[in-house]
């Protein structure tokens, strides 16, 4: 608390700072309402998010600024369940407060031709639609399952330099490593079945420790390099990332059994492995249809072993024993490939389309574990953009081709968008999913949800 | 009195043979010279919209173009439309850069026939580009003071033909009608020059779509000319500065 208060104080006093001076300080922003309730028998409200960004710009000199975004949210429903709980705004009303973006950029620095960025920035590389296998550096921010291409800032050192106007090489550097935030709510199972499920037992109590990088740099580092140009009328990189993992690993587990049932007690460690990482996108058009496809190629910098215990009893001398066996989860320097392959059309008339190819979602890992999906959006704008309706929108996943009946997964996600003024936008949505087996989003299908946005711009 | 006879007599017959000696492609080309007369220029934009119930809205930019093929137009209000750029390059090279999104892209074929940011106008209205390199003009008709010459795309597009009506006097466009595949008129430009010092530039242009009966009134104020525009500023890179 103490520290959010610090943030606060720092920004305001930023921001005075920088309103003293004379010109070209720039405060604007977003108020949006997000409010869902599940489609069920008695609407049950689940989701109920009041976001107020701020963004400050400022221009320091003619090639630097400082840009900032903070975010400050009423996020979730109350929760109390005793008078003591009363006292406690917090749970009467959660909110908090995040530092989405906060750098310093400097265009020309030392050399004419290269900028220098510092502080927490999108590196933002890949050049598909939400969903960039490429960009390794900013963590995933799953907070909010439905927005899943969200992503949270580096902290990070960033050098780019521009070859010409066509060209460019882009060193990132982030000093402290950060981990992907699980989804919150309602979807907050829809991850961690992924991690600790098993078809064998009935998992009647979970706990987890997570093994965090070392308190050093050289553990906590991620670092990449990128080259970007404009050749033949197609955008293109290639980069290269030595990094964490966003999401842990299981490295041990301890089952106990409780019973003879398949009842058991796990508890599991996890920790981050490293990762080389080989990235190429590109993106252009041909026939007039945009195009663009994205890969990451992920080699493992270690083996992933997964150290399973069974802790039971000999049934000879009846006394404690442990049963040990490894596993391989991901080989090193094996390679596994995650890529995007999309493409997009405006028609005529406002018609809009959009239909995306994934190899890979953004928690599997592994060739094996890789999933296909089938992502497609079609949107009409009318009355010179004031209206925009989705009515077809959604995912196809496929979990096993083999056994299409039994692993898939249907996402129809229809939405309607109105502006009565430029600043002003309301939005009506619905997610409805269906779905058999191990994927996510089959593990979401009693999740159907009505969802209500309102945004104002400032 | 003779001589006053004599000078007009030269002068009518002057002027009759300068039009009667310039092809289409040279009285366009002297349109598009009129045009870009400066090496660059920035101005101010106020861009209202207004519905076939005349119900209005309004927005700002600032828009700066050097020589014939770079232009940059950013907006500044309303504040969701704040900093959105829309970067034109030779070649037919168009990048839109939206903030919320972060980072610069490309604008595809597909995407240039629409209509930008609300307005009449398509992307592709919105590029610097030369009437003479894009189209093939041919006179259609003329009279004393106008002539009104046909262009037709040099490559397919979003118009089948265009009417651009140029004042003899200045070559000065004064209108431009454009029509679709089916040769239906759907889209009507006005422009309104001004001089100032030894330039010209468009201080109003009216976008009439016919279609749906809505309309864009672009409106230009502090306007500067050859104002040593660096090349650094129509790039990719200075998009995200």
């Amino acid at each position: 608390m103490k520290k959010i208060l610090f943030l606060v104080t720092i920004l305001f006093l930023s921001l005075s700072i920088f309103a003293q001076e004379e010109d070209k300080t720039k405060i604007s922003g977003e108020f949006i309402t997000d409010q869902r309730l599940l489609l069920d028998d008695d609407y049950p409200w689940v989701w109920n998010e009041n976001r107020l960004s701020l963004q400050c710009d400022k221009k320091i000199s003619g090639s630097s600024k400082f840009h900032s975004d903070v975010w400050f949210r009423n996020m979730g429903l109350p929760e109390f369940y005793s008078m003591s709980n009363l006292y406690n705004k917090t749970q009467i009303d959660p909110f908090n407060i995040e530092i989405r973006e906060a750098y310093m950029q400097t265009s020309g620095f030392i050399l004419k031709n290269l900028d220098f960025t510092v502080g927490r920035q999108f590196i933002g590389w890949g050049t598909a639609d939400k969903i960039n296998p490429t960009n390794n550096f900013d963590a995933y921010d799953f907070e909010d399952l439905l927005d899943f291409g969200r992503r949270r800032a580096s902290d990070a050192l960033k050098l780019t330099y521009y070859i010409n106007n066509y060209f460019s090489v882009e060193g990132v550097l982030v000093p402290i490593y950060r981990p992907a935030n699980l989804p919150v709510g309602i979807y907050s199972d829809a991850l961690y079945q992924n991690f600790f499920q098993s078809d064998m037992l009935n998992i009647i109590a979970l706990s987890d420790s997570l093994i965090l990088p070392e308190n050093k740099f050289k553990e906590n580092f991620s670092s990449g390099v990128s080259f970007k140009g404009f050749l033949a009328g197609f955008d293109f990189s290639v980069s290269y990332v030595y990094g964490r993992d966003f999401l842990p690993q299981p490295q041990t587990v301890d089952i106990y059994p409780v019973d003879a049932l398949g009842n058991a007690i796990i508890k599991t460690e996890l920790y981050y492995p490293r990762n080389n990482i080989f990235g190429f996108d590109l993106a252009g058009e041909i026939k007039c249809v945009g195009v663009w496809t994205e890969i990451s190629m992920v080699m493992p910098a270690d083996d992933v072993i997964l150290t399973s215990n069974l802790h039971t009893v000999n049934p000879m001398t009846y006394e404690p024993m442990i049963i040990t066996a490894d596993s391989i989860i991901l080989e090193k320097n094996k390679l596994y490939f995650k890529y995007v392959v999309g493409a997009d059309y405006s028609f005529n008339h406002g018609f809009y389309a959009n239909i995306q190819y994934l190899h890979g979602f953004l928690h599997e890992r592994g060739n094996e574990e890789l999933n296909d999906y089938f992502f497609i959006r079609l949107d009409k704008s009318l009355f010179y953009d004031k209206l925009k309706i989705s009515p077809v929108s959604g995912a196809f996943i496929i979990s096993d081709y083999s056994d299409l009946e039994n692993n898939y997964a249907l996402v129809y996600y229809p939405e309607i968008s109105y502006k009565p003024t430029d600043n002003f936008e309301l939005i009506l949505a619905a997610t409805i999913m269906e779905g058999k087996g191990d994927n996510m989003f089959a593990h979401l299908k009693s999740f159907d949800t009505f969802i209500f946005k309102a945004k104002y711009h400032f | 009195m003779k001589t006053k006879i004599l000078i007009l007599t030269v002068l009518f017959f002057g002027v009759f043979s300068m039009t009667k000696a310039q092809t289409a492609s040279e009285i366009l080309d002297k349109a598009d010279n009129v045009i870009t007369t400066s090496d660059d220029i920035t101005q101010n934009v106020e861009i209202t919209l207004i519905d076939k119930n005349k119900n209005q809205q309004t927005r700002t930019a600032v828009l700066m173009q050097k020589g014939e093929d770079k232009r940059l137009f950013e907006f500044t209000s309303p504040s969701s439309y704040e900093g959105v750029s829309f970067l034109s390059l030779p070649d037919d090279v168009m990048y839109l850069y939206m903030p919320s999104y972060g980072k610069e892209r490309r604008i595809a074929s597909s995407v240039k026939n629409q209509k930008f940011a609300g307005t009449d106008m398509s992307y592709d209205d919105m590029a610097a580009k030369s009437y003479n390199d894009n189209y093939t003009p041919t006179i259609k008709s003329s009279d004393a003071t106008s002539w009104v010459l046909e262009l037709i795309p040099k490559t397919a597009g979003e118009y089948s033909k265009v009417l651009l009506t140029i004042r003899k006097i200045d070559y000065i466009p004064l209108k431009a009608e454009f029509f679709d595949k089916a040769n239906n008129k759907i889209k009507v430009s006005e422009f309104e020059f001004a001089k100032q010092g030894n330039f010209w530039y468009v201080k109003t242009l009216t976008v009439k779509d016919l279609k749906t009966n809505h309309t864009t009134i672009m409106k230009s104020s502090d306007v500067k000319f050859n104002q040593g525009l660096s090349d650094d500023i129509f790039t990719v890179r200075n998009l995200t500065m």
